[in-house]
């Protein structure tokens, strides 16, 4: 089981800087979420490969919401 | 209080693999934008004569002087930027800031005697009164270089006259004498009428033998009463009568040494007037270190260079402002008040070269699920909430008692508004943080890290809200404005746009307005801009924040008015529980 990336607030979703298969490095940024006129970056919860992304640039997200998974 | 001091709570932490590689290009844009504000004071080193032209007279430009009066690696720059009322030589025509001479700390000024020699030129009274405000905020000695030619006559009506003219600085000089605030003047060359009062309203006059000091220059002396204007004739007897006075200017050393005796010292060289200078700061009033401090001196725990990463120049991109702080105070140490409550807002007491300081600053980002309490929408961080305003004024009270001086980091967008936050009594309590501060009477540092906007530009430790306001710094990511630009253009034309609707004309002018507005507040909110206006007193390098930190805190701490015993100071107690 990966390590989940959760929405830490509702928001858009503006900028995915990774795909399915995307090397990662723990805290590095791999989505941008826009709330309130201000980007909040969301980063790497851990070292790992992004396996599964469930939301795209555009999506308009819920708290909580899952993002991504990197194992 | 050791237990107190001696080791804080660490707080910040080091750098991931991630964040130093998404971190890459905003250093880049950091240290290019770092470098125009470089290039823009280096351009404003070489306005007026050159070095050399200078030195071959037997001068030292007023570089030089500071160069050779200031402890090494202690000089911190102020307004040198600055020039509010557009002057095409691109200056206010005096060099300023904040050093170390002898070992002790003084407010710096002089005259530039490359440019004019020296003339008092529009905007300078300005730049001259935030000098003896800092002089008299920070308790500290106001050392001038005085070069000063009297005014630009051209330009005269811009600056002579007036409630803040030209004029003012000898009785802002006399003010601070009053405070028992010491003026020592190094003075050089010709200085008649307001450069005689430049230089004979200091507390003690160190001349150099070439110098002279006069109600009116040769200029003056060898002129005429007005007789409806000027013919070849005139003229003649003017250049006879301008080329005896040259000879023999009023006021040398002959007359205010031998004479009157307003000179204390005459000196053969240069450079002895300020070894003059250096000598007498030997003696000023100032407590050792030792006597305030609470801790040995400690360098930040973490590198300085982060600070460039950690700062987003993006104004839209959150951060973490604790681990910027955590690589401003000694050992990445502090005692956070109230860490549970508005949380928006950082308060906490930190040390700065071994003293206490009290820093206050905006937090960024999403601030959690029911924040603010008192609305149905999420609070972000850089607004201010109930919550913030009232541990700002609790903790802002408390470091008055304390007399703790306070240090301000500012990245907002403004109070919350409309009508919930209106029953939440923001207003209200954004003026009692105006009412809490002044209060205080401790002084105060601010630095405008991005955003100052709105009224909260004001409250939190803004210059134009208080008097304790020591200086504001801003970086290359500053931006100050009532309101952002946009914001702003819907404010102004949003009811225009309706009225074109209805009427069935094109949108077109009335959006182009808009975009109009929108640039015109993005230019004039621009970090040279700040400068160059006064909204701030300095851009600063993001590694250099804590040197000018280092100096204001040792400022405060040299010879403060009022001193709360350590082991009196109920703020640290509020803080353990």
């Amino acid at each position: 089981m990966g390590e989940e990336v959760l929405a830490p607030m509702a928001g858009k979703i503006i900028k995915m800087n990774v795909e399915v298969g995307s090397e990662v490095e723990e805290d590095e940024e791999i989505i941008i979420i826009e709330a309130m006129k201000m980007e909040t970056p969301i980063y790497a919860p851990c070292d790992g490969k992004v396996t599964k992304i469930l939301k795209k640039e555009g999506d308009e997200i819920e708290e909580d919401d899952q993002i991504a998974i990197i194992e | 209080m050791r237990p107190y001091f001696e080791k804080m709570d660490p707080f910040g932490k080091e750098l991931k693999k991630g964040e130093l590689k998404r971190t890459e290009s905003n250093i880049k844009e950091i240290k290019d934008a770092e470098e125009v504000i470089e290039e823009a004071v280096e351009k404003i080193k070489h306005i007026g004569l050159p070095t050399e032209k200078i030195n071959s007279r037997g001068q030292m430009t007023v570089w030089q002087r500071l160069e050779y009066l200031v402890d090494e690696g202690t000089w911190c720059p102020l307004h040198s930027l600055y020039n509010p009322l557009d002057n095409e030589e691109g200056s206010t025509n005096v060099v300023d800031g904040i050093g170390k001479i002898s070992g002790k700390w003084a407010i710096i000024i002089g005259f530039d005697n490359k440019l004019m020699a020296g003339a008092w030129m529009p905007g300078q009274s300005e730049n001259i009164l935030r000098i003896t405000d800092l002089s008299k905020r920070l308790n500290l000695p106001l050392v001038w270089i005085v070069n000063c030619s009297g005014a630009k006559l051209p330009e005269q009506e811009k600056f002579y006259a007036n409630r803040r003219g030209a004029g003012t600085p000898f009785f802002r000089h006399a003010e601070l004498e009053q405070m028992g605030i010491p003026i020592l003047a190094g003075i050089y060359g010709t200085n008649p009428a307001g450069g005689g009062y430049q230089s004979i309203s200091p507390t003690i006059l160190f001349a150099h033998k070439n110098c002279n000091i006069a109600v009116g220059g040769a200029g003056i002396v060898s002129g005429m009463a007005p007789q409806g204007g000027f013919d070849l004739e005139m003229a003649e007897s003017l250049i006879e009568k301008a080329k005896t006075h040259k000879a023999k200017p009023p006021g040398s050393v002959k007359t205010h040494y031998d004479s009157t005796g307003f000179f204390r010292y005459v000196y053969e060289e240069e450079k002895e007037v300020l070894d003059g200078l250096k000598d007498y700061m030997k003696d000023m009033p100032a407590y050792n270190p030792k006597f305030f401090r609470v801790a040995e001196p400690k360098a930040p725990a973490y590198p300085d260079d982060d600070i460039m990463r950690l700062l987003p120049i993006e104004p839209k991109r959150t951060y973490n402002f604790d681990q910027i702080l955590a690589r401003l105070v000694d050992g990445g140490e502090h005692s956070e008040f109230r860490p549970d409550y508005g949380p928006e807002v950082y308060t906490g007491i930190c040390k700065i070269d071994g003293f206490l300081v009290a820093c206050i600053a905006n937090r960024q980002g999403y601030l959690g699920k029911g924040y603010p309490e008192y609305a149905d929408y999420p609070g972000i961080g850089g607004k201010l909430y109930r919550q913030g305003l009232i541990k700002m004024n609790e903790f802002i009270t408390l470091c008055g008692r304390d007399r703790l001086p306070i240090i301000w980091f500012q990245d907002t967008s403004g109070i919350d508004v409309g009508d919930i936050a209106e029953k939440a009594e923001l207003l209200g309590l954004g003026q009692s943080q105006i009412y809490s501060i002044q209060q205080t009477d401790v002084p105060m540092m601010l630095v405008v890290l991005r955003k100052g906007s709105a009224a909260a530009h004001y409250v939190m430790g803004g210059p134009t809200a208080n008097r304790h306001n020591a200086f504001t710094l801003g970086t290359v990511a500053t931006e100050i404005y009532v309101m952002h630009g946009e914001t702003a253009a819907v404010a102004s034309y949003a009811r225009r746009l309706v009225k074109e609707k209805e009427a069935g004309n094109p949108l077109d002018p009335v959006i182009d307005n808009m975009n109009a507005l929108a640039e015109k507040y993005h230019e004039k909110s621009r970090p040279l801009f700040c400068a160059k206006h006064g909204l701030v007193d300095e851009i600063v390098n993001l590694k250099n924040l804590r040197k000018y930190m280092v100096a204001f805190t040792g400022g405060a701490y040299q010879n403060p008015k009022s001193i709360c015993p350590q082991h009196q100071m109920i703020l640290p107690r509020i803080i353990k529980g």
